[in-house]
């Protein structure tokens, strides 16, 4: 049992790994390659299918690149700051309608976007805002909003309020109180909400693909999606792409990965 | 003691005045309201109408758009398809993920290592990760150099359960580590006195382990529940709906082609209505069974 367990292990991981290297391979081989040998190594490895993305003519990579960034930026702050204040706000308040408007906040996660996409872009045309990062980013913060208070909430209950009695007594305003005394206390929880909505946002595709539509752009996801016709057989560069989409995101979960299973197991098991 | 003993608190207001806070809660619930509530008010109400957007007026219709849902064999096999999905998804990877979970669960830089492996395809976004799959499934992709000639997503009886393995293969990492998070807080008495009472593996799985990782089994439920019954990007990547019309559609898929067609608002807006009321029943259902046999130490 002793030799068992690790070898069915990495067994077991090598097999689920399979099409992951089968891109990380790919996108260093000639296309020749990959149809010919899709298993082996590159040898030697060719940086032609990362050039092709990274030099394409009308710049696709990079502009889209700039746009996830705003928007994944924009998207996780906002989102994070409302639904602290929020989340506050709806635990310590003694309204009568504190509770059901938690809870309907919390059955907003699980609505699938394609029930209110075609309103939300009539909503964000009256405003202007179709076609803008602003208008993506509006829209982000309305859905993931559920999830931020979900995590805050249950967070905000296990901190004692004593602390925020003693910095009301001694005469803080509001806003102080929430942000020198509140705020900072919500740091293992505003870590896990950030973290979490970083990468929805980031890889999030219905909403950049019908709120920016072709004219304002591409985020890098819907970037990967609009190539696949233009690549159709040339899946070198197409692996080039795929990866290059996802490497920032890959990066951000090498850094904060204990921070993550941390998230996910205080947000989801307690 | 007595500090200990009291009541949680909820009535405070004494010292922290409610009023001067509301204005924290606004700026969250005005987007929620127009962008998330609004749009859902207003797809219910569409559902009742011939809203269609090459046609200069909209009118009332009544019920006629959810008769003629129901009389629709299309939109039949559409839920049928998001059925089959989301039952695979919410199957599989539940039960894949806490064997593996189980067989991961030691702290050492291997097993840590290996657990991030099978975290990657969560953080990956469907649309990449229908891209690379689609890739391996072609006729002439890596698959076939091993199973010979399936059409993977090109028959009709196939394409299905492909998607369904797919999802399962991206949320799989997800439930493990779920899983270990919660094979983690079982306390390790409630083990030791079961070996003492002379109880073998499985007993102590099926009476310890299993009673206390419930929650776990919620959460990834619950969570499978949702993602799989929305499944919309890889459905688009992957079979676009075919082969043929609407095999492999889904519920989420059909509602998206008709309302950015255009023609059909209306009948759109009522096939998301049923969308919606659907996954709140689903997932309110299965959150009261599964919270049912929750047990907190």
């Amino acid at each position: 049992m002793k030799v068992v367990r690790p070898i069915a292990a990495i067994a077991l991981a090598a097999l689920f790994f399979f099409p992951v290297y089968v891109v990380v391979t790919g996108m260093l081989k000639p296309v020749k390659d990959i149809q010919s040998s899709p298993l082996g190594l590159p040898a030697p490895p060719t940086g032609a299918n990362l050039d092709a993305v990274l030099g394409r003519e009308d710049g696709l990579y990079w502009s889209a690149l700039i746009n996830s960034v705003q928007i994944t930026v924009l998207s996780v702050l906002a989102l994070t700051l409302l639904s602290a204040m929020l989340a506050h706000y709806l635990v310590r308040s003694t309204a009568r309608w504190t509770r059901p408007a938690l809870l309907m906040l919390l059955a907003g996660l699980m609505i699938p976007p394609a029930v209110i996409l075609q309103p939300v872009t009539q909503v964000l045309g009256a405003v202007g805002l179709m076609n803008s990062v602003v208008g993506v980013v509006c829209a982000n913060v309305a859905y993931y909003l559920p999830f931020g208070v979900f995590v805050f909430s249950g967070f905000i209950g296990t901190v004692p309020i004593e602390m925020e009695e003693a910095a009301s007594i001694d005469g803080a305003s509001r806003f102080r109180l929430f942000w020198q005394v509140v705020f900072p206390t919500l740091r293992p929880a505003a870590a896990s909400v950030m973290i979490f909505l970083g990468v929805w946002v980031w890889n999030d595709f219905l909403t950049p693909l019908i709120v920016l539509g072709p004219e304002a752009g591409t985020t890098v996801t819907v970037g990967v999606y609009r190539s696949v016709g233009e690549y159709s057989t040339n899946f070198g560069t197409l692996y080039a792409f795929s990866f290059l989409a996802s490497l920032p995101v890959l990066l951000f979960f090498v850094a904060l990965q204990k921070q993550f299973v941390a998230g996910l197991t205080t947000g989801a098991v307690k | 003691m007595l500090l200990s003993n009291r009541q949680p608190r909820k009535r405070h207001s004494v010292l922290v005045p409610v009023r001067e806070f509301s204005g924290f809660a606004l700026p969250g619930l005005f987007l929620y309201g127009l962008l998330v509530l609004v749009p859902i008010g207003w797809t219910v109400v569409l559902g009742f109408t011939d809203r269609n957007r090459f046609a200069p007026d909209t009118s009332w219709v009544g019920l006629d758009q959810f008769r003629r849902l129901l009389e629709d064999d299309q939109f039949w096999l559409v839920l049928r398809n998001t059925f089959v999905v989301t039952a695979i998804v919410v199957v599989v990877p539940n039960v894949l993920g806490l064997a593996i979970a189980l067989l991961l669960d030691r702290d050492t830089l291997l097993y840590r290592l290996l657990r991030s492996v099978f975290f990657t395809p969560v953080i990956l976004s469907g649309i990449v990760v229908s891209v690379i799959w689609q890739s391996m499934l072609r006729p002439d992709g890596v698959l076939n150099k091993v199973f010979g000639d399936v059409g993977w997503l090109s028959d009709p009886g196939i394409a299905l359960y492909s998607i369904s393995g797919i999802l399962c293969w991206q949320m799989l990492g997800f439930c493990v580590v779920v899983y270990l998070a919660g094979l983690n807080g079982v306390p390790k008495e409630l083990h030791e006195a079961a070996i003492v009472d002379g109880a073998g593996w499985w007993r102590r799985f099926r009476s310890v382990t299993w009673p206390m990782i419930a929650s776990a089994v919620t959460i990834n439920t619950v969570m499978l529940l949702i993602s799989g019954f929305k499944v919309y990007e890889h459905v688009l990547v992957l079979t676009n709906g075919g082969p043929g019309r609407n095999t492999t559609a889904s519920i989420a898929f059909d509602v998206i082609e008709k309302g950015v067609r255009g023609d059909r608002i209306g009948f759109a807006a009522a096939e998301a209505t049923i969308m919606l009321c659907i996954i709140v029943a689903l997932s309110g259902l299965v959150l009261r069974l599964l919270q049912r046999r929750e047990v907190h130490l």
